[in-house]
């Protein structure tokens, strides 16, 4: 019997040995080689939230055109990209919300901040938008413990439920709480999916909800209203998360583009489209939007470069 | 004895009670989220230094970097063969018939027809669902794995099989292993080792290799002495009887443990996607991120149907080693021709699948992704808006009546409280020797800066093994009582069990909201296939005569349950249910992503915000200190019931 099991071991290495023969010849697939020309092969990290998506997409279309071979790789945000950018697998960063955290990297010389990519981060607290209408004064952050009990729930341990951001993201909520004397409680909700079931739900059933939400994001699209749900607290007065009293909002920030100092050295076509590429929040809906309708990324990408061909042609320099 | 012993349980309890209404709120030790202590902040510092020094520090250059180096390049190896293109052109060295037609063959020459084509219809069934390079992706890097962990476990098992010294020393060491949750380690690996093949391959070995010792090592160490006494006897070297009788006689038992160090490596899979593995684990991850759940449960199954291909593929070929018919000659030449055969199509498949395109690239027209998206995104949606008032109701009676009591008891009590009647329970249920290791771990969770945090966690952890003992409880012994209802939901439990609990994570959420309970839930998903298989063979140990005495002096079914078979089983149910909380700690850091606060969200915050690295490390370890005490309470008390 062992014979035997020996016998089939060796046709199967056999097998695989002739595999590796044939393989040794050359045959037609390989040609069809793609990718070509003196820009390189380079890696955006894929950040999974709708915007970066559209972003990263469309830098990776119009760097595609010019002969580069992009990936596109999936992985965390903040640290685990940064460090990857050091090692040498990452290359480029479309949309960082970190707010200096890279500072470390950029330090050691492995990554260079290649400025704003125009769009602008607003991140606020937002209750849902039926909740205006009925109650026209809540916007404001002074009236808000008048309305705390409204927000109570078996999570909230009888204070109102205050649904914190994303972990990446700044947030100063339990700050915000305890300087402004508000009567809710932090919940963490630990990830986009959490915030938008919140908030849409709240809005679907006119159930009371207040929570994290930054623009540009697609939720505001699905939820349209949404942007008068913004509660104004006092303006702001930070910069450093880390020093902010908590008494006012968060400040808006304009997102910057990282790339690795690798790319950026090199001199290739796509170090220029990083460099230059410019675009607006509502071009950025745009593309998300069409990708959240079940578009696939490339072919929105591809469908805004279509219509927006002057943008495209200032990025190339 | 055992009246006294339930009097103090509920005795202590109730004076804890009174202490906790008593000193509500004082010396509870809780922390904002933003804020770090001394400690917290030191480990961070430590963290970023080892970040900075990983291109010059020596121990960097000349240990870490070319073992990251070695290892991915192992893996990039494997991946070149079937999951990626090289150089030049747009395919793998292997098209996507070609790897058919090897794994089916090599399927079929290890193990038989049947399961062979189970093997080319479930691979078939993963490039349908648009899942191809993903699936390759996945099956390299579980087979790069598995070969590293095999050539580390299998010496040592041997060494541990054959001289009890290394038994010793390795037991605290493969204890431990089984106990770390998966995510605790994978941040400071990705610390050393940076994000990639590399790291997620060493976290998989970690989890692996224990394994293949522990079966090795068993198998070795219970094989009939007989025929060693024999070979000794006749004057075989110590290396002779080694390979001419133990490992044969041991082979069907290594085989064993190959599957389930198969089946480890594959569980890896998903999670290790967090730190950059490629695979499977990817669409799973981003359909969270993104909450669409039907694509998410694509990429589950064909995660399961992976699991189900290697599984069924590796536990078909160890018993094929049991089998001792000899087979006729004829038989033997017949199969021979047949291998030769399958051989020879093998290698047309692969040189095909070289040459034309069509069998090189899985074709887009063989798709049914969005329609088994379409499908699954329907079917939840209708069920999280038509049952979402059941379920919101539940979630909120158990709330209000179990966790938040529970929470308020373990969080809010001065910690001094706390650990003295943790102690005092640990001593109860496992004796005095258990009980001042319970203290020491308390102690050091208390000095962490995480106690509050811990507490949370505790709570959420006690809450979900108790609803999973008691459903688990239930069916473990339906199903130790009857072959058709274990029939009936094996398929189950076995799909329970490899679907990554990250793909139900979002139908949950739908259910429960971002709350305590979402993670509750799906730390019960997750554990009772475990515990019920557990249950179920306790109760299927039960001698049969202590069964039929029971029933002929005219015990009814509940009599018999309660008063035979559940006593009878004691000692495995109190195993079920460690294993159950082992599992629901490891699912306790996912939660983390879906509101659960508490350990699992500081892991989380911990990966990805620097400032608060050092708190997120130090969570990890406390997730581990909590499990560690759970297990050897358990166990000690296991010992005491038997």
């Amino acid at each position: 019997m062992k014979s035997k099991i020996r016998r089939s071991m060796m046709a199967a290495s056999l097998v695989a040995v002739s595999a590796l023969v044939l393989s040794a010849c050359s045959s037609s697939v390989d040609d069809a080689a793609s990718g070509s020309g003196d820009c390189g092969s380079w890696a955006i990290a894929m950040h999974p939230w709708g915007g970066y998506t559209a972003s990263a997409n469309v830098i990776s279309e119009v760097a595609k055109a010019q002969g580069c071979t992009i990936a596109l790789t999936t992985l965390d945000e903040g640290p685990t990209t940064y460090d990857a950018m050091e090692a040498g697998s990452i290359d480029v960063v479309v949309e960082d919300w970190g707010g200096g955290r890279w500072e470390e990297w950029v330090t050691r010389g492995a990554i260079k901040d290649v400025g704003p990519n125009g769009n602008v981060g607003i991140i606020g607290m937002y209750v849902a938008p039926w909740m205006v209408e009925k109650y026209p004064d809540i916007t404001d952050s002074k009236n808000l413990n008048k309305y705390a009990s409204l927000f109570k729930t078996s999570e909230s341990g009888g204070k109102g439920a205050w649904y914190e951001g994303v972990p990446t993201y700044t947030t100063i909520g339990e700050k915000m709480i305890s300087a402004n004397k508000l009567n809710f409680k932090a919940i963490f909700t630990g990830s986009e999916a959490g915030l938008i079931d919140v908030l849409t739900k709240a809005e679907a059933n006119k159930t009371p909800a207040i929570a994290y939400a930054w623009q540009p994001w697609t939720l505001f699209a699905k939820i349209p209203d949404l942007e008068k749900g913004h509660v104004k607290f006092p303006a702001n007065d930070w910069t450093d998360a880390a020093k902010a009293s908590g008494l006012t909002d968060y400040p808006e920030t304009p997102l910057p583009k990282l790339a690795s100092t690798k790319l950026m050295d090199s001199g290739s076509v796509f170090a220029t489209i990083v460099q230059n590429f410019n675009w607006t929040n509502s071009d950025q809906n745009t593309v998300a939007l069409d990708i959240e309708n079940g578009m696939d990324a490339a072919a929105a990408a591809q469908k805004w470069i279509a219509a927006n061909p002057d943008k495209v042609k200032a990025w190339l320099g | 004895m055992h009246v006294r012993k339930s009097y103090l349980f509920l005795g202590s309890f109730a004076i804890w009670v009174v202490l906790a209404l008593l000193f509500h709120g004082r010396n509870s030790l809780q922390l904002d989220s933003y804020e770090n202590t001394p400690f917290t902040s030191f480990v961070g510092e430590q963290a970023s230094s080892i970040r900075g020094n990983r291109t010059k520090s020596p121990i960097f250059i000349y240990f870490f970097n070319p073992i990251r180096a070695a290892i991915s390049g192992f893996v990039e190896v494997i991946r070149s063969l079937i999951a990626v293109p090289v150089g030049n052109s747009i395919i793998p060295i292997i098209g996507w018939l070609g790897v058919l037609a090897l794994i089916g063959f090599v399927v079929f020459a290890t193990s038989q027809w049947r399961t062979s084509l189970l093997a080319i219809g479930l691979l078939f069934a993963c490039g349908a669902l648009g899942m191809w390079t993903y699936t390759m992706d996945s099956i390299a890097m579980t087979v790069a794995a598995v070969l590293l962990s095999l050539a580390i476990g299998i010496p040592i098992g041997i060494a541990a099989g054959l001289y009890d010294r290394v038994l010793k020393i390795l037991t605290p060491f493969l204890d431990l292993a089984q106990i770390l949750p998966t995510l605790v380690y994978m941040a400071p690996l990705a610390l050393v080792f940076m994000i990639g093949a590399a790291s997620a391959t060493i976290a998989t070995m970690i989890y692996s290799i224990p394994i293949s010792i522990r079966i090795t090592s068993h198998a070795i160490r219970n094989l009939n002495q007989a025929p060693i006494e024999a070979s000794v006897s006749m004057g075989s070297t110590p290396k002779q009887t080694l390979t001419k009788v133990q490992l044969p006689m041991a082979k069907q038992m290594i085989v064993l443990g190959i599957n389930q160090t198969v089946m480890a490596a594959l569980s890896f899979a998903v999670i290790a996607a967090l730190i950059g593995a490629p695979g499977l684990g990817k669409p799973v991850i981003d359909a969270l991120i993104i909450r669409n759940v039907g694509q998410g449960f694509v990429a589950g199954f064909a995660v399961v149907f992976l699991a189900i291909l290697m599984d069924r593929s590796t536990s078909a070929a160890a018993r094929k080693q049991e089998s001792f018919i000899p087979p006729t000659p004829k038989q033997i030449k017949n199969k021979r021709i047949f291998t030769g055969v399958l051989g020879l199509i093998t290698v047309v498949c692969i040189y095909l699948s070289r040459t034309l395109l069509w069998v090189a690239v899985w074709p887009k027209s063989i798709n049914i992704s969005q329609q088994v998206e379409d499908v699954t995104n329907k079917v939840t949606t209708w069920i999280t808006s038509n049952f979402s008032f059941i379920t919101v109701g539940f979630k909120d009676l158990i709330s209000n009546w179990v966790l938040n009591p529970l929470e308020s008891l373990l969080t809010q009590s001065p910690w001094y409280v706390t650990v003295v009647m943790i102690v005092f329970i640990a001593a109860l249920i496992g004796g005095t020797r258990v009980s001042i290791l319970a203290f020491v771990l308390l102690m050091a969770i208390v000095l962490s800066g995480l106690w509050f945090e811990a507490m949370i966690t505790l709570t959420q952890s006690i809450v979900a093994i108790l609803l999973t003992m008691s459903v688990g409880l239930l069916l473990g012994i339906w199903i130790g009582r009857s072959d058709r209802a274990q029939r009936a939901l094996r398929p189950f439990l076995d799909a329970g069990q490899t679907l990554p609990a990250f793909v139900y994570l979002i139908p949950m959420l739908g259910l429960f909201g971002p709350t305590r309970f979402t993670a509750i839930a799906t730390g019960i998903v997750y554990s009772i296939p475990i515990v019920v298989k557990i249950v179920c063979e306790g109760i299927r140990a039960v001698p049969v005569a202590l069964v039929e005495a029971a029933t002929s002096a005219g015990s009814t079914t509940l009599q018999i349950i309660t008063k035979v078979q559940i006593p009878a089983a004691k000692k495995t149910i109190l195993l079920a249910a460690n294993q159950g909380l082992i599992y629901v700690l490891a699912v306790v850091v996912i939660g983390g992503f879906v509101g659960s606060g508490g350990l699992g969200y500081f892991v989380i915050v911990g990966n990805l915000k620097p400032e608060l690295q050092g708190k997120g490390l130090i969570a990890g370890a406390v997730i581990l200190l909590l499990g560690v005490i759970f297990d050897r309470v358990a166990q000690a008390g296991a010992r005491r019931a038997s």
